[in-house]
Order: C-alpha cells, then sequence, then structure tokens
C-alpha cells in the first residue's frame, strides 16, 4: 500500500509540472499497480483495487484541471478598447438583409399601438409574481376550482410564473384610482408573456404572449366593452367586422363572455366562420374593493386575449412550438 | 359533460332545429365543444324477433338463427318466408327472443368511429351464410355486459329501428365544464333543461323530483333498524342524510331505458342500485352514495352510526380502488362509530363497498364542503362524475328531494324496501338572498333597455321569485339551487346573458381627447429592436425557464436561481439569471442546419433571487438585451471586435457614449460569469460611470460545453441602463462649416501594453478647446511578428468655421496631438 502513496505522489506531481498531462495517464507505474492486483492474495485485492482505482480518478481530476490550466495560459489578452484587432482592417457587420424583427414583438408593438392610438396606456406584464396578484385580488378563493383552469408553475417559495396578464390589473386599478377620483378614467392595456403547465405540441405551448386591457370609468357599460373590442378589431384589420359573444365564467368578471369575430376577409374568411378571439366582462366589485376601487362609484370592464394567434392567423403559421425555437429557417421569413 | 337532446326534451320544449339550438345554447349559456349525432352510431340496427334457432352442427356453441326484420331491411338474403339467416354464439339465443340485429352493412356501435371501426357483412361461418349479427349489449356500446345477447322487453314490432325505439336517435352536446364552474345546477340535466328553456323565452316547470320534502315521506319510512347520523365538523358538511334500504337485489338490472340513457351521458350501467345514485346524478347534480349496511354496522358493534368528521392523524383508509391513503385532517371522513369508511364526496372505503352479496344498504345524499374536497381531490388525484359535481358546491335543500326519489326508484327498480327512518343532520340551513334594485342598474351597467317586465319575466323563467315592488324598483329572491346568486351584478348577468348579450347595442366610452403615446421605455425598446435588425441580428424570443445544466455550464448558481417545483421537464426547471445562456444554446442549432455567418439577439426579462424584492415583496425583474454573434469560418478580428462593432453601432445610433474597460480580475457574477476576462470588457457609461453590461468572448469551457464555433462573442446589457444613458441626450449637431477640411494621418509606435484608447484620448484631449470641427478616426494597427511595439495610425481632420486653414494652422494642432499622446503613452511618431 505505502508502495501506492509513493507512486500517486509522484504521478500526481508530474501532471502538475506536464505539458501533455493525459500522456501520463498511460504512464508504466499506472499499469503496474494494476497489474500487481491479480498478484495479491483475494483478502487483500478488495481493499488494493479500490486503492488503485481512487488513484486513477484522483490522477485524471488532475489531468483535467491541469489541461484548463495550461489552455488558461494561451490565452491571449487583448486590447479591448481598440476598433479591430492588430494587423487586421475595420470589421464589417453582418448585411442588413439578413436582420429580422421576431413576429411576435412586431405584433405587441402593433397591438400596443392601436390601443395607444385609443387612448389606452401600455405596459408590460411580471414575469413572475405572488399568488394575491395572480389570484387573491381577482376574487378567485383559496381553494376555487376555477383555479384548476389555469394550470399554474410555482416555485419554491410560492411565488407564480403568471398564467394571465391580469395579474397587472390590481396594479393598473390603484395605479389609476387617483386619476378615477379626480373626474378622470382608467384606461390601460398590458401585454406580456404568461405560462400554463401544458404539454407543448402545435397548439399548445406552455409559454405565451397575452394583451390585457382595462377600462373604468363612472358610467362604463357592457355595450361600450362591446364596442371598444370591435373597434379594435376594426382598425387591426382594417376593415369592419361583426362580432358576437358566448357567456364564460371568469370569477374576476359578472358577466363574463367570450368575444368572438366573423373571419376578416383577409383572412380569406367566409360569413358564418367564427373567430374566438378573448374573453371580457365587467369588472367584478370584489376586484374594484381590492383596489381601493368604490363599486358603487365606478364600473369598469376588462378583457384579454392571446397574442400567438393573431400571427399565426396573420401569416398562416402552422406551429406554435416556431415561436420559441431560435430557428433562423423559421426567423428570416419574418 | 354530454348533454343528451332528447333527455332534456323530457323537461322543456325545443321547437328550432338543432344547429340553432346549438347557437343559442352557445350565445346565452355555455360554449359547446362539439355536437355528436347519435344516431349515426345506430343506423341501421334493427329490432328483430327470433323465429327459428337450433344448434350448428358440428359446433360446440353456434346457434342457427332466422330472424324476422318485417322485411325492412333491403339487399339481404331471405328464406321463402322472408326470414334471414343469422349465426349466433350466445348462450341465451332462443325463438320468440327480440333482439338486436345488426344487418350487413351496418357498423358495430361500439367500435363507431373509432379506428378499428368494424362494418360488418354476409359471411360464411362453418359453411353456412351468416347475415351480420345479433348484438350484445356491450356490442351496442351500452353496457359492459358480453355475457349474452340483448334480449329487448319493450313491445315492439319487429322491423322497427333500434334507435327510434329507445330514443337513440338523439343528438349529444359535448360541454365546456370550465365555463360553467360557478353553476352546480346545470351539472344535471333537470338544470340544464331550465336554462334552455329560459334561453328561448319560456318559462320552466320544475318537475316534482326537485320538490319533494321529508313531510310527504312518512309513509314510506319505517322504524326497523334504527339509524344515526351527526356532523362532527359542521364547517365541513351543511347537511346529511341516510337511509336503510333492504331487500336489494344486487344482481337485478335497472330498467333498459335507463340504461341508454346513461350510456349516452358516458355512465356505464352496471346493477339497479349502482344506476339509481348515477342517474339521479345525472338528472339532478346531486350525486348519492350506497354503503352495505350489514358490512357498516359490523365496523360498530353492530351499530348504524355515521359520522362526518375530519380525517385524524396518521389515519389510514382503504379506497374502493384498493389505494391505501393516509388523511390528512383537511379531509372530510364518513365514519362508522369511530372507523374511517368513505372519502366524503369522493371515494368510498373498501369496507364497505357494495357487492353481489349485499342485501341491505344505506344511501347517503349529503352536500359536503368544496374547498375541503377540492384539496382532497387535488392530493389524491381523484376526478370522477360525483365529486366534479361536488366541488361545484351543490345547495344542501337538494339533498331531500333527491334521496326521496332514490328510494323510489331503489323500491321500483331492484325491489328494496325502506327499512329505517330517514335519519338527518342539517347545520348549515342558508336562506336565499333577496335582492332589491333599480331598473337603471341593469341598463347602466349593460348599455341596454330592458323594461321592468322584462326584467321580472326574464328572472321568473329560470325559477327566481321577482315582481316589480316600485315603480322600476324589482325584488327578487333566488331559487335554493342558485348558490352563485349574491350581489346585484349576478342578476345583470342574468339579464344580459338569458337575452343574449349580442342583442346589446356596441358602443364607444365618451372620452376626452387625452392623447397618449407610448411608455419611453417601450419606444427604446422598439428603437433597441430597429437598430439591431438593420445591423444584421435576428431577434429571438426563448423560455424564461432553463435546465439546471445549462446554468452550471453557464458559470452560474444554480441556489441564485427561483425553482419551479411543478414544471413539466427538468427544461424548464429554473428561471434564468441571465438572457447569454439560451443565445448559446441555439447557436449549434442553427449552424448545423447550415448558417455559417449570424447575430441572434433577445430583449426580456431575468430574475435573481440576489437581486430581492420589490416593495411589494414579489421578486426584482431585470430587463436584458443579450446579443451572440457567430461565424463558422475564421474572421480576420478576433471574435470580440465582431460583438463590439455591433455594440458601438447600437451606441452610435441611439447617441450613447460608452467606455470599454479590462476587467481587473474574473468576476462572479451571473452577468460577467460566461465572459473570458482577458478578452471581454465592461461597458461604462462614459457621463455616469455606471455599469451598462458586458461585451466579449465566453470562457473556453462554454464553447465547449455548448459547442460553440471559436468565432463567437457577444454581449449581455442592462436595458434600463442603456435607456437611461440616452435620457437627457440632445445630440451633437453643429451647422456645417463652409470651408474645406484637412486631413493628417499620424503613425505612433508604442509598447504592446499601451491600449489604442489611451493614444485617442490623448489626442482628443489635446483637441478640446481649439474651436475646430474636429475628428479622430483609426486607419491601421500594425504589430509585426513577435515585436514588442505596434503602430497605430490615426487619421485626424480639422475643420474651422470660419476660414480656410492654413499648412501651419494644422501642423499646430497635430503637434499638440504628437505631444499630447506621446507625454500620456510615451509613443514614437513614425
Amino acid at each position: 500500500m505505502q508502495n501506492i502513496e509513493d507512486i500517486s505522489k509522484k504521478l500526481l506531481d508530474l501532471v502538475a509540472g506536464s505539458d501533455t498531462p493525459r500522456e501520463i495517464l498511460k504512464s508504466v507505474e499506472l499499469k503496474q499497480l494494476y497489474g500487481v492486483v491479480t498478484t495479491l492474495p483475494v483478502v487483500e485485492r478488495g481493499a488494493y483495487g479500490k486503492r488503485v482505482n481512487e488513484l486513477r480518478i484522483a490522477l485524471e481530476s488532475a489531468v483535467t484541471a491541469r489541461e484548463a490550466e495550461l489552455e488558461d495560459k494561451t490565452v491571449e489578452t487583448i486590447d479591448v478598447t481598440a476598433p479591430w484587432d492588430k494587423n487586421a482592417g475595420p470589421v464589417e457587420l453582418i448585411q442588413t438583409e439578413q436582420g429580422t424583427q421576431h413576429p411576435l414583438t412586431r405584433e405587441l408593438e402593433n397591438v400596443a399601438d392601436i390601443f395607444t392610438r385609443m387612448g389606452f396606456d401600455a405596459i408590460e406584464s411580471r414575469q413572475i409574481d405572488d399568488d394575491e396578484h395572480m389570484f387573491g385580488t381577482l376574487n378567485f378563493h383559496e381553494n376555487h376550482p376555477a383555479r384548476d383552469g389555469y394550470d399554474t408553475f410555482r416555485t419554491e417559495e410560492g411565488f407564480i410564473p403568471p398564467a394571465h396578464t391580469s395579474t397587472m390589473q390590481n396594479r393598473i386599478l390603484k395605479a389609476g384610482k387617483a386619476k378615477l377620483e379626480a373626474g378622470g378614467q382608467i384606461a390601460a392595456v398590458c401585454y406580456g408573456r404568461v405560462y400554463r403547465n401544458e404539454d407543448v405540441d402545435a397548439t399548445h405551448e406552455h409559454t405565451f404572449y397575452q394583451c390585457e386591457g382595462v377600462f373604468v370609468s363612472k358610467d362604463a357599460t357592457l355595450g361600450q366593452m362591446l364596442g371598444t373590442l370591435r373597434s379594435f378589431f376594426e382598425t387591426y384589420y382594417g376593415q369592419k367586422l361583426k362580432i358576437k359573444t358566448q357567456p364564460a365564467y371568469f370569477p374576476f368578471v359578472e358577466p363574463g363572455l367570450e368575444f368572438a369575430i366573423e373571419k376578416p376577409a383577409a383572412l380569406g374568411g367566409k360569413p358564418g366562420e367564427w373567430l374566438e378571439m378573448l374573453g371580457c366582462g365587467m369588472i367584478h366589485p370584489n376586484v374594484l374593493k381590492a383596489a381601493g376601487i368604490d363599486p358603487t362609484k365606478y364600473r369598469g370592464f376588462a378583457w384579454g386575449g392571446g397574442i400567438e394567434r393573431l400571427v399565426m392567423l396573420k401569416y398562416g403559421i402552422e406551429d406554435l412550438r416556431y415561436f420559441e425555437s431560435g430557428k433562423l429557417q423559421f426567423l428570416r421569413k419574418f | 359533460m354530454i348533454i343528451s337532446l332528447n333527455w332534456l326534451k323530457k323537461f322543456t320544449e325545443v321547437n328550432m332545429p338543432v344547429d340553432e339550438l346549438a347557437t343559442l345554447i352557445g350565445a346565452r349559456l355555455v360554449e359547446i365543444e362539439e355536437t355528436i349525432n347519435l344516431g349515426e352510431k345506430y343506423k341501421g340496427v334493427i329490432i328483430a324477433k327470433v323465429v327459428e334457432c337450433a344448434p350448428l352442427e358440428n359446433t360446440d356453441h353456434l346457434n342457427l338463427t332466422k330472424v324476422d326484420d318485417g322485411g325492412v331491411t333491403v339487399g339481404v338474403e331471405r328464406d321463402a318466408n322472408g326470414l334471414v339467416q343469422v349465426v349466433c354464439g350466445a348462450p341465451n339465443v332462443k325463438s320468440g327472443l327480440l333482439v338486436a340485429w345488426l344487418p350487413p352493412k351496418t357498423i358495430v356501435p361500439n367500435t363507431f368511429g373509432k379506428p378499428d371501426q368494424f362494418v360488418l357483412d354476409a359471411r360464411n361461418l362453418r359453411g353456412v351464410i351468416s347475415n351480420g349479427m345479433i348484438a350484445s349489449s356491450r356490442e351496442l356500446d351500452l353496457s359492459d355486459d358480453h355475457e349474452g345477447i340483448l334480449e329487448i322487453q319493450a313491445d315492439v314490432k319487429p322491423g322497427t329501428s333500434f334507435a327510434s325505439a329507445f330514443e337513440l336517435d338523439d343528438v349529444l352536446f359535448d360541454i365546456a365544464n370550465k365555463s360553467l364552474t360557478h353553476r352546480p345546477d346545470c351539472f344535471g340535466i333537470v338544470g340544464f333543461a331550465r336554462e334552455v328553456s329560459a334561453i328561448q323565452g319560456r318559462a320552466f316547470n320544475t318537475p316534482e323530483l326537485l320538490l319533494g320534502n321529508l313531510a310527504d315521506f312518512e309513509n314510506l319510512q319505517n322504524d326497523q333498524v334504527s339509524l344515526n347520523v351527526s356532523i362532527d365538523n359542521p364547517d365541513m358538511s351543511d347537511r346529511y342524510l341516510a337511509v336503510v334500504m333492504s331487500g336489494a337485489d344486487a344482481n337485478k338490472q335497472s330498467p333498459f331505458e335507463v340504461q341508454t340513457y346513461l350510456s349516452r351521458v358516458g355512465v356505464r350501467a352496471i346493477s339497479a342500485i349502482v344506476d339509481v345514485t348515477n342517474y339521479l346524478m345525472m338528472l339532478t347534480g346531486q350525486p348519492l352514495h350506497a354503503f352495505d349496511y350489514d358490512k357498516l354496522v359490523a365496523l360498530n358493534n353492530g351499530k348504524a352510526d355515521i359520522h362526518v368528521r375530519a380525517g385524524r392523524d396518521k389515519e389510514t383508509l382503504v379506497l374502493l380502488d384498493g389505494r391505501v391513503i393516509e388523511l390528512t385532517p383537511d379531509d372530510i371522513v364518513i365514519a362508522s362509530g369511530e372507523t374511517a369508511i368513505g372519502l366524503a364526496g369522493a371515494m368510498g372505503g373498501s369496507s364497505t363497498a357494495i357487492d353481489k352479496n349485499t342485501k341491505t344498504i344505506i344511501i347517503e345524499s349529503a352536500t359536503f364542503n368544496l374547498y375541503n374536497l377540492r384539496s382532497t381531490q387535488m392530493r389524491y388525484g381523484i376526478f370522477s362524475e360525483a365529486i366534479t359535481r361536488f366541488t361545484k358546491g351543490q345547495p344542501a335543500e337538494l339533498s331531500a328531494p333527491v334521496l326521496i326519489k332514490a328510494v323510489q326508484l331503489m323500491t321500483e327498480w331492484s325491489g328494496a324496501k325502506c327499512i329505517s327512518k330517514i335519519a338527518e343532520t342539517y347545520t348549515g340551513r342558508h336562506t336565499e338572498p333577496t335582492l332589491e334594485f333599480e331598473l337603471s342598474v341593469i341598463n347602466d351597467v349593460l348599455g341596454s333597455e330592458f323594461t321592468a317586465q322584462e326584467v321580472v319575466r326574464t328572472l321568473q323563467n329560470v325559477g327566481f321569485k321577482a315582481e316589480e315592488v316600485r315603480l322600476k324598483v324589482i325584488r327578487t329572491t333566488a331559487p335554493y339551487w342558485r348558490a352563485d346568486i349574491h350581489i346585484v351584478e349576478d342578476i345583470v348577468e342574468e339579464i344580459g346573458r338569458l337575452n343574449g348579450f349580442d342583442s346589446i347595442n356596441p358602443t364607444l366610452p365618451t372620452r376626452d381627447f387625452t392623447a397618449v403615446r407610448p411608455s419611453d421605455f417601450d419606444n427604446f425598446r422598439k428603437q433597441v429592436r430597429q437598430i439591431l435588425v438593420r445591423a444584421g441580428s435576428n431577434e429571438i424570443l426563448t423560455y424564461s425557464f432553463i435546465h439546471g445544466n445549462i446554468l452550471q455550464k453557464a458559470g452560474q448558481k444554480v441556489e441564485n436561481s427561483y425553482r419551479i417545483i411543478n414544471s413539466i421537464s427538468p427544461d424548464l426547471q429554473y428561471y434564468r439569471q441571465t438572457l447569454s445562456p439560451s443565445l448559446f444554446e441555439l447557436v449549434h442549432p442553427n449552424i448545423k442546419q447550415g448558417y455559417d455567418n449570424f447575430a441572434l439577439f433577445e430583449i426580456n426579462k431575468t430574475h435573481q433571487k440576489s437581486d430581492g424584492m420589490t416593495d411589494e415583496n414579489v421578486p426584482v425583474e431585470s430587463n436584458m438585451t443579450a446579443l451572440v454573434v457567430a461565424d463558422k469560418n475564421k474572421l480576420s478580428s478576433a471574435p470580440y471586435y465582431q460583438a463590439k462593432r455591433l455594440l458601438d453601432y447600437l451606441c452610435e445610433s441611439l447617441g450613447i457614449k460608452v467606455t470599454y474597460k479590462q476587467f481587473e480580475k474574473e468576476s462572479d457574477s451571473p452577468l460577467t460569469a460566461p465572459f473570458e476576462y482577458r478578452r471581454s470588457a465592461k461597458v461604462i457609461n462614459q457621463e455616469t460611470g455606471k455599469l451598462i453590461g458586458i461585451v466579449g468572448e465566453y470562457k473556453k469551457l462554454i464553447t465547449k460545453g455548448f459547442k460553440l464555433p471559436e468565432q463567437i462573442a457577444g454581449f449581455e446589457i442592462k436595458t434600463d441602463e442603456l435607456f437611461n444613458a440616452t435620457i437627457g441626450q440632445s445630440g451633437s449637431y453643429r451647422p456645417l462649416s463652409k470651408y474645406p477640411a484637412s486631413e493628417r494621418d499620424v503613425c505612433f509606435q508604442i509598447e504592446n501594453s499601451i491600449q489604442y484608447s489611451q493614444i485617442i484620448d490623448a489626442a482628443t484631449s489635446a483637441l478640446l478647446g481649439v474651436g475646430l470641427e474636429t475628428s479622430i478616426v483609426p486607419v491601421d494597427i500594425y504589430q509585426a511578428e513577435s515585436s514588442a511595439t505596434k503602430n497605430i495610425t490615426i487619421r485626424v481632420r480639422l475643420t474651422s468655421y470660419d476660414h480656410t486653414l492654413t499648412g501651419d494652422e494644422v501642423t499646430l494642432v497635430i503637434n499638440s496631438i504628437i505631444t499630447s499622446v506621446i507625454s500620456a503613452t510615451h509613443a514614437k511618431v513614425i
């Protein structure tokens, strides 16, 4: 055994000083140690063999470390302030035709642009939030089955990657309260990433984008909500559109609706073909109360819908998974 | 949930085509996911009479039958008497039976629409022709019974279509459950029919079965055995009712028509006892449970004493499906005396399960706290029809009439008799709220013009008490099955929905003409995107979550990332701390796809635990912009300069002045972790000295780990800091000079260790205060092989605003530059 310790020290020292450390793994000494195992009495073989293996593992990690050290030494410091490398010429940019903007951010800009022109402020949604904003302030009871529909992820600390942009609603309402009480209105849209614990396929993603809208005034009506949404889609598609609704249940609105438009001619739509675009409704009094707004004095409406849908319809994109794939094959088409 | 149109029609009239009804339900009640024509499934199935039946020679169990189909089937071979020959292997086939015959060319119903859909024909079986087949209940997709063929007991003429005889020419609506989460009443056919009646504008007559009360039930009760029920934890159950019935025959079947109705809504007929509970649940939404009485009392010294209570620590229960679970105080337990025998509302226990030998049963009708049930459901993964209904909050008032009906049906179908009184504990009696409101409230919220009369009628149609108590003031009380009605907004929903939201006129809000512009930060990000795209880069979006390995490979500490505890896959387990690692992952796949030269960038948010919390006590979010530029081929300059060139372009386009500073030592911040410190620079806001980000090449370990090409570099910058740097930038425009410019090149020889910026800084400082328009651009950086010095050539351009510069004037300025550079860097001019 003493022999092993001696050889171990010698080989490790060799590795530390070697320029070609991997060669030492093939050394005669190591091979001989393995050779000795078969000559020992059976009872000693186990312990001896184990010790030799430990040595080999120690050697290998020393070799890897030494290699990294050697490689590190070859790293040359450069003049980071220079415009280009010595003996080289000016650096060219990549050809501008290769550049592309992501279709989703382009659409988000477009949607936000229309709403700002309609008088809505636009803010971005959070990507990590708490239960209170995601559910609590939105009239979801702690153990209510309505939460099931959201398939939320959770972190160890209990934070939630938001499953809807409504996670910003309470903040929008609180921020607008003073303006409202001074005789104004709250009008804002909020866009951003949302997350659902869903298996991914061509039409399902665990990560997608939504745009949320909130409007509160002294005299908001459901008719105004329908008018506002129709006006947005008519601007977006540049044509007159028919709309229809169906009742839906979301705890943070009452009444709650699903909103559909007749498929625009620009998308090859025929009369009678409908596209479900978003969920909407009159803001539930409890949601206003949670933001300190008196529901007996003010009323509002809110809506939220996906962005991918708009983009897929616009370009005829067949697979939702492309958006976050980073494939140049896909990106360079836009 | 499946809703059968024929079943609806037993409770309400429908006088419009199916597609119109479906559209109306969609617009005024709930989304229909699919409309299924059940008649298609039974197309061609004929009720026939077995006229002759004799064993088929040389077989051990087959019979050769001749059936009378009333002569209705076309294109089938018949004998002289017009009978059709069918071979049948069922043990119960005999002459005189009425059977369901599937002629050739019909589809076997239980294979309908499936990949292995089976179409019958006339084929040779052991030397004789068999025309189609005689079907069992399983082949008809009605139950799992495959012991023999279905024996039809009804009084029907041979030749009648099977579907029309049993109302199977039906239409099924597949309903999206999630839109009815708040409507327990709609989880029963009766409740759904009430809505269907009202959306057609008609009042609904609530059937007797929902109105029965215990007082009328006295004559059916008996007190041969005593039964006690108590609710030990009143917050867990509002009401618990049970009754004992004996003489139940567990082998008896429910009426055939009931079996067909159960099967079409997705429930298998099992036995009369079980079918009673399922049938009433489907009809009313109230789940029932049956215990084996003898087993139950055996667990408690022969006494029937049922308790509803919380689960106890360390208490275990064997469920019907054989699972052994450890109960929690959050679970609602049904106990016989002290012994837990069932998970209330979720699943019975195996110790009191009904089996073939069961003679005496206890039927339970109760309500349980839906929030407890929901956590029980999630904890043990129980998704039955019953718990789906219980977790919507079935009303306590419903449990008595349903139990009374259950007793009646149990007697009719299985022959059982009541041998106890109905035992009841009703601790959670609610009074239905009465709401009084002005008509204007409804019309103000909806933007509609309903009259008081219309509002009153709409409410009455769905069973509300409603009247106009004063001019344009309405008072209404919701029926007991509408626990979702609490506030006037709920009434608004009811009026808008039942009359159709689509009948409301869309208008636009009246608003001030206040212009709104996108936020400056949003505009800025838009600008950054456009600039980088103009520079040939491709914007990407990648997931916010990454694999722990990626963090490790990037040199970032896993414990600094928020971890998702219920992630779909390890690939999506951690919040990313910076964007760069997500970009690294995309370089190799794109090179493999044949892209040799590209730059990818992402503008997004990142999260690190070390950034702490906001005022709202949620994690701080950072806005980042990252880019990688990759080339499969080796370029003349180091990759660092590619990335810097792009960043320079971005900063110049934004009008931001930055300086690049070498790192002094390795830093372990997540931002710098992936970068090789000797070939990277900190990007500093020239004005404020604040760190904007990092630009440079990556560590060798990273290029290896992510299979990156040699020619790779990038940057990651704090979008907010970059944005801050643009605030207050007013541009550096000066009017153009009318006089010509003079240019001179100067070449400095310097030590290798001297940086390019030192020369530029020294030269620039010499130009301060000369009163000229000036610019300095690099021309050449040269180093002879293994030389200790390098030559840097710069071009100085000078223009006066008021005259043409003379040669002497230019020389004077150039000399001051040279002096300044020499004193700063010990350069030699060559």
